[in-house]
């Protein structure tokens, strides 16, 4: 038997006694209860969050920890993935006092004028609906355009970058969240946009 | 045969040939050298500021990485072929440790596991914890299934055929994880320098804890938690060598920006590795030394 001497003939090295086989079998299914804590540790650290609570704009929401905050004059608040490389990828949350008369389209089309003078190549493209976790409906307009490095000392790459703004009107205020991320990776952090508007309270 | 009892064989036309390439020193002399060689150019890029142009840094790169498996199939595959008993799937286990590496092991890390987006931020704790759970157990995992599916039992005749075939999967597999940073991300020759030899010690490391187990649970045939065991500290060599070893290579923030320190880089992992091939050895012969003492104990018993 291979075991008993430290070496064996080519015949009996094949054989394996059961400790051995035990030994094979639950490092195998060691490796693989490893490999499922490390994907409980990745998502743990991914969707990781914190609370933003506006009480003069009547917002609360919950925002990926690791994600940068800022509150601007232009926007109620923006979150942002400084950690990806090329475009940050950004939800950011506006709100605009609208008239009884005013249509969801008037404003999608007003963003559409402002954007189209700023912003390099802005298309957009197309229209839909999200349904909110109150099944309440939202009117969502994709587009895309291309982002720059505001320095031009950086020498970078220019990024194409896909957004998608979500509209909703309640009592006279209309709040419109917008998500933007390098195309590449649009399809893949369109999750995190999805779990920001679970937890989205206006 | 085996390396416990005499390593020269007499064949019947009288000529000495050796029964097995002695591992130990073999890997000794292949780590000094690519030591000796990362180290080198660490010096030379920033002691003596050796600043090469692009495309000479580029060709000094691929021939630093074509160097490690050149060394390895000279001084550990090519003697196999003078040797009485050869380990004759050397090539084939770097082949598919390789292949696997390819295949599965980047992509998980990469792309499934997305280290770069969430790892960096956590504390150190969690980053080794990461790093463990993650590249640690892919690494660790493939390079079993590699050693498994081409020499797990039936090509295992001596306890060091387990240390050769371990370090030829490290060897492999770290082969690629080199060629793959060196075209993703084309480093200085100093920077190349020092992921080549953090790729080599992060691999070897684990692969002699692999070594360790193996040759507890096949020629011991050791209690069947001791290979696990064993993987758990390979796994867990990973996942200390490879944040620290980026903490290391991170200098001070300043204004310009944080800059690297490659040579602290680069003794840090030459401290890894003679760490671990010091650990491991030391396990290694008195786990051996235990064998030889049973077994002329237990042949003195049966009167032999």
């Amino acid at each position: 038997m291979a075991v008993e001497a430290g070496y064996a003939s080519d015949a009996s090295a094949v054989l394996m006694t059961p400790r051995q086989r035990w030994s094979l079998v639950f490092s195998f299914v060691l490796i693989g209860l490893g490999f499922i804590a490390g994907i409980n540790l990745r998502d743990s650290s991914l969707n990781q969050s914190l609370i933003y609570n506006n009480t003069e704009a009547g917002i609360t929401a919950r925002y990926p920890q690791r994600w940068l905050l800022s509150e601007a004059q232009d926007y109620v608040f923006r979150v942002e993935d400084t950690a990806q490389p090329g475009f940050n990828t950004l939800i950011e949350v506006r709100t605009l006092p609208v008239g009884p008369d005013t249509s969801e389209r008037n404003l999608l089309d007003r963003l559409t004028l402002r954007r189209s003078q700023t912003l390099i190549d802005y298309t957009v493209l197309g229209y839909d609906i999200y349904i909110l976790p109150d099944d309440s409906a939202a009117v969502t307009m994709s587009y895309s355009y291309v982002a720059r490095d505001t320095s031009p000392f950086l020498e970078g790459v220019s990024a194409i970058v896909a957004g998608l703004d979500l509209l909703m009107i309640s009592r006279g205020q209309a709040v419109i969240v917008s998500f933007r991320a390098e195309a590449s990776v649009f399809q893949r952090e369109r999750a995190t946009l999805d779990r920001f508007m679970q937890s989205l309270e206006f | 045969m085996t390396e416990v009892f005499p390593a020269i064989e007499i064949s019947a036309e009288g000529d000495e040939r050796r029964a097995s390439v002695p591992v130990w020193r073999n890997i000794v002399i292949q780590l000094g050298m690519i030591i000796a060689l990362c180290l080198f150019l660490v010096i030379l890029s920033e002691a003596l500021s050796f600043k090469p142009d692009e495309d000479i840094s580029r060709i000094l790169t691929v021939g630093l990485l074509l160097f490690v498996p050149g060394v390895w199939l000279a001084l550990a595959v090519a003697p196999e072929a003078q040797s009485a008993s050869p380990r004759r799937r050397l090539l084939g286990v770097a082949a598919l440790s390789a292949l696997l590496a390819a295949a599965i092991g980047l992509p998980l890390v990469q792309d499934f596991f997305r280290l770069g987006e969430w790892l960096p931020l956590e504390t150190v704790a969690r980053r080794i914890l990461g790093f463990t759970l993650t590249a640690g157990v892919v690494d660790t995992g493939l390079k079993l299934l590699a050693l498994r599916l081409l020499i797990y039992p039936k090509e295992l005749r001596r306890r060091s055929d387990v240390v050769a075939y371990c370090f030829a999967s490290a060897m492999g597999y770290s082969f690629y994880l080199n060629l793959a940073i060196v075209m993703q991300l084309q480093p200085s020759l100093a920077i190349a320098a020092n992921y080549v030899l953090a790729n080599i010690a992060i691999q070897f490391a684990s692969a002699m804890f692999i070594a360790l187990g193996l040759t507890e649970s096949y020629f011991g045939d050791a209690f069947p938690l001791v290979l696990p065991s064993n993987l758990v500290l390979a796994a867990a060599s990973t996942g200390l060598i490879a944040p620290v070893f980026t903490s290391i290579m991170s200098g001070p923030l300043g204004l310009a920006g944080n800059a690297d320190r490659p040579l602290y880089g680069s003794l840090f992992l030459i401290a890894a590795i003679c760490l671990a091939a010091a650990v491991t050895y030391f396990l290694y012969s008195a786990s051996e030394r235990r064998e030889r003492e049973a077994f002329v104990g237990g042949g003195d018993s049966d009167g032999g």
